[in-house]
């Protein structure tokens, strides 16, 4: 009896102090989503195949009688994005013809919309449209809708779309999503520490090492950070004309691979690069010039405090190639209902005219999806204005996207953590290569 | 002689007191952070050597955090949702305590066992299953929705059910032969007697309810349902976060709680601790 007496009352205690440090039901860590996903490479094809998604496909064009219906479009825009996003929504309410209403949800994060987009997939009940990436999608592929043949019979050219967007977002082997807030990596630096220090912007992996020796020795703080480790490890493998990874396992262990981890790994080892700590982002690190610059999303932009000094944004250095990798989530529609479908597609049509892609540009600093856009007077005073979105278009040709497969979502939780521990271990470039290739393989 | 007593004495207080102060440092020095954060210009958040207070208090911060959304509505939600829950876990988990504790019924120990069982399965796993649930009753975007699943916990009632399980059985029967009926001996002298458990039960409840996210997120849609931890996360975005309006919407989410446990302290404190000590 007193064992049990003072069992509960160990149990309650346990339970006191559990409940006190960390309550309430968060989403457990795994399921969340990385900070941004970089997506792919994967061979494009813009023709559809039938047998990959069950959804049938709704007549486009031909008859169009849309009866007024309400759609609902799950999005994970917050802040100003989310004011822009209802600007431009509601625009579309207000001066529609057949009397479509969008709801705008928040669902919260990109963890949190991922988590109920799945959720809700298990259970039925998925909304009309929804803000995704591609590898959130493969659980539930079969209840997206194919856009081949709204793209085909009834959208204004679908050519205009930047082309890596389009790639990706026919990586299923049909067309199952539009682009819709795309950012990319990019260099932001202290452009008066640079001009203090006469260092150039770097244009390649050399030039970095040459002006983080520079501002080791002049000033003792580390020269580069990357935001996201996983992108970081992909994009410098592209850079060196190596694969990443594909369906079936690491693709770089190899004289390449070996040669991209020699120069990570002695950034790191050199006090050259650091990584981001606590923080989280670097944004925060080079507003308080303990970093000369970082790679990292362009949509972070507006994180950055440049109190006291000029901030400058370039593309990202290369090796023997260019690659600088996009981020940023695309459209996708669920709805199962073939007026709903049309409505919907009024929808995606509307916001991804030029006009409301160059709004929603300038608005966010997102990148246009579309090459026209680039060419408005509006979007080319904005440019001029704005250091980041110059930057960005000048490496759009440059993009790559991160393939999608079973194992993509392991391989980018697994992937960052297993580098800090090999910039702590201060590991050698073998090991770094062996240790990488082995965490990823390990996920399949 | 006496006095090397009371030179012991007074090395004993000065222990004591100097383990009791470092205790409550480490306890209150995340608080008196996020308060300091909450007041500082993001560029003051991460000086390095960090100050621990602002130069000039932001309280723009809080204007601006109360700004980004309806928190009065998440507030009131948060509140009704919070205190349905905790009259319902405490109306279950003292009912089912006691009938587990005094009562005899067929299957008592079986069922008892199928309680107990619930516990071994994770949280997470009973989400979607919950949230399928919620959709075929077409309660989605209701306080129904948000509340009933929640109004019952098997690991409350194990709880629970111990400590009634401790009341002398010698009681029971010498109400019995007062002719007490089972209902007043349950209000009369087994919830007076247990009222510091009950009391924990509650403010676990609570704490575990205000601070609830992921099931409040899944099984609502519109603002107006929302909850104030959905708030948090206006300040984040894919690229970076607003530190400073997190902390101060962070402090505006937890005033209430500290506001609860600065007047119920003495029940709380004597719940945890005397439960503990106990036997």
């Amino acid at each position: 009896m007193k064992l049990k007496k003072f069992g509960a009352g160990v149990l309650a205690m346990a339970m006191a102090a559990s409940m006190m440090v960390g309550c309430g039901e968060t989403a457990p860590a795994t399921t969340e989503a990385p900070a941004e996903t970089p997506a792919t490479e994967a061979p494009a094809t813009t023709e559809a195949t039938t047998e990959a998604a069950a959804t049938e496909e709704a007549p486009a064009a031909e008859a169009k009688s849309i009866e007024a219906t309400e759609i609902t479009f799950w999005h994970a825009m917050n802040g100003n994005l989310e004011t822009v996003l209802t600007q431009i929504t509601d625009e579309f309410n207000a001066n529609n013809e057949y009397g479509i209403k969008v709801t705008l949800v928040n669902q919260g994060a990109y963890g949190d919309l991922q988590t109920k987009l799945q959720a809700s997939a298990a259970a039925d009940a998925l909304p009309d449209l929804a803000q995704a990436y591609n590898n959130w999608l493969t659980p539930y592929i079969d209840k997206v809708v194919k856009l081949d043949d709204f793209v085909a019979t009834d959208f204004d050219n679908w050519d205009d779309i930047v082309s890596a967007y389009r790639d990706e977002c026919s990586e299923f082997g049909f067309i199952h999503a539009v682009p819709y807030n795309k950012s990319t990596y990019v260099l932001f630096y202290n452009k008066t520490m640079f001009d203090e220090l006469g260092i150039e912007v770097p244009q390649t992996w050399a030039d970095v090492e040459a002006a983080a020796k520079t501002v080791m020795d002049s000033k003792n703080i580390a020269f580069i950070g990357y935001d996201d480790l996983a992108g970081a490890v992909e994009a410098s493998l592209h850079q060196n004309g190596s694969d990443y990874v594909d369906a079936t396992g690491a693709l770089f262990n190899d004289e390449k691979g070996l040669e991209t981890c020699e120069y990570l790994s002695n950034l790191y080892n050199n006090g050259y690069a650091r990584l981001v700590g606590e923080d989280g982002y670097f944004s925060n690190v080079l507003s308080n010039q303990m970093i000369a610059s970082y790679i990292g999303s362009s949509a972070g932009v507006s994180y950055i405090k440049a109190e006291g000094w000029d901030l400058g944004v370039a593309p990202i250095p290369g090796n023997v190639a260019k690659a600088a990798n996009m981020a940023g989530t695309n459209i996708v529609m669920f709805s199962q209902d073939s007026n709903k479908q049309l409505a919907a597609w009024e929808y995606l049509k509307y916001i991804t005219s030029t006009d409301a892609v160059v709004e929603w540009a300038v608005g966010t600093g997102y990148l246009p999806i579309r090459t026209s856009a680039y060419e408005t007077d509006a979007y080319k005073a904005y440019m001029d204005e704005n250091v980041c979105a110059k930057a960005c278009y000048e490496q759009s040709k440059d993009f790559f996207f991160s393939p999608t497969f079973d194992a993509s979502n392991d391989i980018r939780s697994t992937v960052p953590s297993t580098v800090e521990q090999l910039v702590y271990d201060k590991a050698d470039a073998q090991k770094w290569l062996d240790t990488i290739v082995e965490a990823i393989n390990a996920q399949y | 002689m006496n006095n090397k007593r009371n030179i012991g004495n007074i090395i004993g207080t000065v222990l004591k007191f100097a383990v009791l102060i470092l205790g409550s440092v480490f306890t209150i020095l995340p608080f008196v952070w996020m308060i300091s954060s909450s007041l500082k210009t993001p560029s003051e958040l991460v000086a390095i050597p960090p100050a621990l207070f602002p130069e000039t208090p932001q309280w723009v911060n809080y204007k601006e955090a109360w700004a980004a959304a309806p928190f009065a509505r998440y507030f009131v939600n948060t509140l009704i949702v919070t205190l349905c829950t905790t009259c319902g876990v405490l109306v279950t988990t003292v009912l089912s305590a006691f009938a587990f504790s005094r009562l005899n019924f067929p299957g008592k120990k079986t069922v008892f066992s199928l309680f107990l069982a619930t516990l071994m399965i994770p949280g997470e796993m009973l989400i979607i299953t919950n949230y399928e649930t919620i959709i075929k009753l077409k309660w989605i975007d209701s306080y129904k929705a948000m509340i009933v699943p929640w109004i019952s916990s098997a690991f409350y009632i194990y709880l629970l059910t111990r400590f009634f399980m401790q009341v002398p059985e010698s009681l029971y029967l010498a109400a019995k032969v007062d002719k007490c009926s089972d209902f007043k001996y349950m209000i009369k002298i087994m919830v007076p007697m247990n009222k510091s458990a009950i009391f924990s039960i509650a403010i676990l409840n609570i704490i575990s309810s205000w601070n609830a996210f992921l099931w409040p997120l899944l099984v609502t849609n519109s603002q107006e349902m929302r909850v104030l931890s959905n708030g948090l996360v206006r300040f984040q975005t894919e690229a970076g976060s607003s530190t400073e309006l997190i902390m101060a919407a962070s402090c505006m989410l937890v005033m209430p709680i500290i506001i609860i446990y600065l007047f119920l302290r003495k029940y709380i404190i004597e719940g945890v601790t005397r439960s503990g000590l106990k036997g």
